[in-house]
């Protein structure tokens, strides 16, 4: 049972790592983002490669990662979503698709088609009470609180992100005090596709990695997002490590229902919560 | 003078031109035959096999079209219907009877049947809740398909469906198969065409336009979206029972949630919010999925920047793009008439 807790926070710390940008560019520029995806399997297949220069160094080759995500996302907020503002829900799901089409197809070109494996790069066991846990899945888990205080700060304390909240509640009256929100907004797509691909990096070891692994990740994401409210950034972490630990619970006791026991809670919510956007 | 002359003529002609009136009700005939023809003709040039899942596409792009262009809600599990279909009638027949009409009813009163539950809730949410509501359920009928019900639907492997000959539809014959579902989709395309430009039609697009002032007006617009919702399913049923006879064959990837997209695809190249595009979407789309590949190797590439393309350049699809530059046409030759009028005075 332990090692279900474990596994659960686990898989709710990547969650949290996805959801969170899905649910600033949702709450901010009501944009379905599915080029998500794409960030986080570009920030895998950059790990592989980082991985093959510097022997060895996952933890440089996994900052480098995320890194390198950055111009990615930038490229692709100002080519596609920055146009698409305003545009209904569907051409920007379309638009976001059609971006993942496109470089899903590129990481085919680049990298093959074919899965590689990945290790765990720590490897060492944590032995405590007669317990031994993974060091790796215990500092995903640390990383993810990090985040969540350093998020926290970020839009609590900084002025960038005090904008951000104040646009995620009214974007218009944000833009009335003369603000550039479309600036910020770019901010957030990219901090956004920056923790997709850091989910990725974390989450790879654990995972298969294959150019289409973010689809199944993404509704996830998706889910987690509407269960925990969009754009309500303490709700998504909450809901990441609920709908986490119901799966790692239910994966326990029935393996192949794990997903679906999320899509289960996500239509249970919505029945008793629908959203209007 | 003349000038003045050819811009008034100009207005009124755009405003007799309205490319969203629909054509008058005698042209039916004629636009039957068309689509008739167009598929009669397609067949040989490609295998009249492959022809018939066009046209399924088609049927499946035409539901969609009737949710997505009419009542304008976006739904990413519409396959789960067509799946239902599917299942249903693939069960049918291997339990039941081999009778394919039988089987192709069943099917069809199932996926109605499954939206009508559904219904209830979906149909409460909209916009982008609309759309993940439907995936959450289309994800659950998958692995429902897949692990639970392994059972009878021998999970990922699928089952063979053997239907026997009744009637006019001999299953084993592929040409029959091929009349037998272009009969179904210029049935659907003549019930769809009906409905939509019936005052229930107008009903639901306005529900597209602005709900709330529908709701004002003393509609209970729930009922209406539930209803077209159902019919939606229903279609989707059909293609799916004609699917399985198709293929003779049934497995989860029928309802798989990733191949959402295709459908979404279709209807936006050709055209949303009309019938016809909603064809030449589905024709498009099955065109560029089954040849691209063979001559492109990176056809997804291909397919997303013509998609990115379309968004921002071709907002309206194919059939809209057609309609546009048809008014455009039109008008002119009106304006240089009348002005050619104006300078023969």
């Amino acid at each position: 049972m332990i090692y279900t807790i474990l596994y659960g926070f686990t898989i709710g710390a990547i969650l949290y790592f996805i959801s969170i940008g899905l649910s600033l560019t949702f709450g901010t520029m009501r944009v379905i983002n599915f080029a998500h995806t794409l960030t986080y399997t570009i920030g895998v297949y950059l790990l592989i490669s980082f991985l093959g220069w510097f022997k060895g160094y996952f933890a440089l080759a996994a900052v480098l990662a995320v890194l390198a995500v950055i111009p990615i996302g930038y490229i692709i907020e100002r080519f596609v979503i920055r146009k698409l503002y305003g545009e209904s829900l569907d051409y920007t799901f379309i638009a976001t698709f059609a971006v993942t089409l496109i470089g899903v197809d590129l990481i085919k070109w680049i990298w093959g088609v074919n899965p590689y494996p990945l290790s765990d790069p720590i490897g060492i066991h944590l032995t405590m009470a007669g317990f031994s846990f993974p060091i790796y899945r215990v500092l995903i888990f640390l990383v993810a609180i990090l985040l969540f205080f350093g998020l926290e700060l970020l839009f609590k304390k900084t002025i960038t992100g005090k904008i951000v909240v104040a646009a995620l509640e009214d974007e218009e009256g944000v833009r009335c005090l003369g603000i550039n929100v479309d600036k910020y907004f770019s901010l957030v797509f990219v901090l956004g596709s920056a923790l997709a691909a850091m989910g990725g990096v974390l989450y790879a070891p654990l995972s298969s990695i294959e150019p289409y692994m973010g689809l199944s990740v993404l509704l996830l994401g998706f889910a987690v997002v509407i269960v925990g409210g969009m754009g309500n950034l303490r709700g998504t972490f909450f809901s990441a490590f609920a709908l986490g630990m119901i799966m790692a619970i239910t994966a326990r006791y029935w393996s192949q229902g794990a997903e679906t026991m999320v899509f289960i809670v996500l239509a249970v919510v919505l029945i008793f919560k629908p959203i209007d956007v | 003078m003349e000038n003045l002359m050819g811009m008034n003529s100009d207005k009124t002609a755009g405003l007799t031109t309205n490319p969203h009136l629909e054509l008058p009700k005698d042209r039916m005939w004629l636009d039957l035959l068309v689509i008739a023809a167009f598929f009669l003709l397609i067949s040989p040039m490609l295998s009249s096999h492959r022809v018939t899942d066009f046209m399924i596409f088609c049927i499946f792009a035409l539901s969609f079209d009737l949710l997505y262009g009419y009542m304008g809600q976006l739904s990413f599990g519409h396959l789960l219907y067509l799946g239902t279909g599917a299942y249903v009638a693939g069960l049918f027949i291997k339990y039941l009877s081999p009778n394919p009409l039988l089987a192709i009813l069943a099917g069809c009163v199932a996926a109605s049947i499954l939206g009508m539950l559904l219904g209830f809730i979906i149909v409460r949410a909209t916009g982008a809740c609309f759309a993940l509501i439907n995936l959450a359920f289309n994800h659950i009928g998958f692995f429902l398909v897949l692990s639970p019900l392994r059972g009878i639907t021998n999970g990922e492997d699928g089952f063979g469906v053997h239907a026997k000959s009744f009637l006019f539809l001999d299953p084993s014959s592929k040409l029959n198969i091929f009349l037998f579902v272009l009969a179904c989709l210029l049935f659907v395309f003549y019930l769809l065409r009906k409905l939509v430009t019936s005052p229930y039609g107008i009903l639901i697009r306005s529900i597209k336009e602005n709900e709330n002032r529908v709701r004002f007006l003393g509609y209970n617009t729930y009922l209406y979206k539930w209803l077209n919702f159902v019919l939606a399913a229903g279609v989707a049923g059909l293609a799916g029972t004609l699917t399985a006879l198709n293929y003779k064959y049934v497995n989860p990837n029928v309802m798989d949630v990733h191949s959402n997209v295709g459908v979404i695809f279709a209807c936006l190249i050709g055209g949303a919010s009309s019938l016809y595009g909603a064809l030449l979407g589905g024709v498009v789309y099955m065109l560029i999925s089954n040849y691209l590949p063979i001559y492109i190797q990176r056809w997804e590439m291909f397919l997303g920047i013509t998609l990115l393309i379309m968004i921002f350049r071709f907002k309206k699809g194919i059939w809209g793009y057609i309609l546009t530059s048809l008014d455009y046409l039109q008008r002119r030759k009106l304006a240089r008439r009348t002005v050619g009028e104006a300078v023969e005075r």
